[in-house]
């Protein structure tokens, strides 16, 4: 297992209500190499709980096994550093583990290259759209050889066609590089696609309602009857479950 | 694979970066114009310039050490602070300290320091340097969460967070920060100047006339606008273009 969460809660307090709880009793483990997608409803808590497993904030009571050396994440809206330029954003966790410059520009332009930027390398952020913004984090999350990747949201801010671009390019990332890859999702299509397990949430306080397998073969066909079949199922069991 | 796009608010950027640097070209044309008029006029002919010079001299190189020691001291100052898991206990202390007028604490610079260069210099940066400090604090506390955590995430840790995550962060808001400072530095070293009596633009206005206007005043006044106006165009307005271009959302 690359990470077994057992009983994470954590809350906060607020002046105004004291005090709030925002994840309550998660358990899950997600297996090595697996894709796996979490989703749920506004105010479940998912962008908590990838910042508790990423140690980013601590969980006030559970236990949370990380069997990963370095994580990574891509997150909603880019993050990416406007001060630097796409090559040296890619770049900059390789500068921070004290790479040379000229190993680390050639991994990083290795890494534009897998996600088609290699044009754009002396660009910096605020002049590239948005789907090219999170293909340079994605990039940069690749450049520094994470076993984990975590994904907060990574499609939302993207059209359709962009949005479709970058899954494909995801899933063959995915099984080019083995990873395990965690994604906070809000499409249930999307989550079908692309996981081998998915994890619902609830809401206030963020919950684990069910966690469902995905057995489909890959590559998943999403026009084929057996993929939509499993929408439906899945749409109507989250309906029956979500307030 | 995705076509490059520019910027969508370049072309708006650009123009509206223009038409101001054309502005301000056309504000210093009008006062070198006023300038020369008043000089044609025979309005200057009693200015001792050599004085003068050297008044606006003495003042323009206190402003420059001043502000050199105010920046080193406050973005090094909020930088740590900002670091620091301190920087909420922090923040109302600094606001405190820096809601005291300045020239409130004068006579402690006088009684410590004398009526030297020294204590005038100390005293613009005890003026200048909180536009600086509260403009990179700030930067870092209103730093988007995401930011901030994918710094971490890559390696920003201990003290290369401050150089390669917190610094080239505030980087525009040390320069907004600088401006305010430096404009508030030529108000605290003239008023200093004058107050103490120590060689200087504050000094020779004093001294000049006591009972008006004179035409060395408007000398000096026009030399600094003219000071003023070429460090604007040489150096904050480029570097003001290139934040903007790179920090653009």
């Amino acid at each position: 297992m690359a990470l077994v969460l057992s009983r994470i809660s954590s809350r906060f307090d607020d002046q105004r209500t004291k005090e709030v709880s925002v994840l309550k009793d998660i358990t899950f483990s997600v297996p090595a190499g697996s894709f796996v997608s979490i989703i749920g409803p506004s105010g479940a808590g998912k962008s908590t709980l990838m910042r508790v497993i990423l140690g980013l904030m601590p969980q006030t009571s559970g236990d949370i096994v990380r069997n990963f050396k370095r994580p990574a994440m891509v997150f909603q809206n880019y993050a990416l550093f406007p001060w630097l330029t796409a090559l040296d954003n890619v770049a900059f966790g390789l500068r921070m583990d004290g790479m040379s410059r000229q190993e680390r520009e050639h991994i990083a332009r290795e890494k534009l290259r897998e996600v088609g930027l290699e044009h754009l390398e002396k660009h910096y952020p605020a002049a590239l759209s948005g789907g090219q913004r999170q293909r340079v984090g994605l990039a940069r999350a690749l450049a520094i050889s994470p076993d984990l990747l975590i994904m907060d949201e990574p499609f939302s801010n993207l059209d359709t066609i962009t949005a479709e671009a970058l899954k494909t390019d995801l899933l063959k990332i995915w099984r080019s590089y083995g990873m395990t890859i965690l994604m906070v999702n809000h499409l249930i299509p999307d989550a079908i696609e692309l996981s081998d397990q998915i994890i619902v949430m609830g809401a206030h306080p963020g919950r684990i309602e069910k966690i469902i397998p995905i057995d489909l073969t890959r590559p998943r066909d999403v026009r084929g009857v057996q993929f939509f079949k499993e929408v439906d199922r899945l749409t109507e069991d989250i309906r029956r479950m979500l307030p | 694979m995705i076509r490059s796009v520019s910027h969508p608010q370049s072309r708006e950027w650009r123009r509206a970066h223009l038409e101001r640097h054309r502005r301000m070209w056309i504000i210093m044309a009008i006062v070198i114009g006023i300038a020369v008029a008043f000089g044609l006029s025979g309005y200057f002919n009693g200015v001792d310039w050599a004085t003068l010079v050297d008044a606006v001299v003495r003042t323009t190189y206190r402003i420059a050490i001043a502000y050199g020691i105010a920046l080193a001291l406050g973005v090094s100052i909020a930088l740590l602070v900002g670091w620091s898991p301190f920087a909420d206990i922090l923040f109302p202390f600094f606001d405190i300290l820096q809601n005291l007028p300045s020239f409130a604490l004068f006579p402690l610079f006088i009684y410590f320091l004398g009526f030297t260069d020294q204590m005038i210099i100390l005293f613009a940066v005890s003026s200048i340097i909180w536009p600086i400090l509260f403009a990179v604090l700030t930067a870092i506390k209103s730093a988007h969460k995401d930011l901030s955590d994918a710094a971490t995430i890559f390696g920003a840790r201990g003290f290369r967070r401050i150089r390669y995550y917190l610094a080239p962060l505030s980087f525009p808001s040390i320069l907004t920060g600088s401006i305010v400072g430096i404009a508030i530095g030529w108000e605290a070293v003239i008023g200093a100047e004058i107050i103490a009596n120590i060689s200087g633009f504050g000094a020779f206005i004093k001294n000049v006339d006591t009972s008006g206007i004179s035409s060395a005043e408007v000398a000096g006044a026009l030399g600094i606008l003219v000071i003023v106006f070429v460090v604007n165009r040489l150096v904050w307005a480029p570097l003001l273009a290139d934040s903007a271009r790179r920090y653009a959302e």
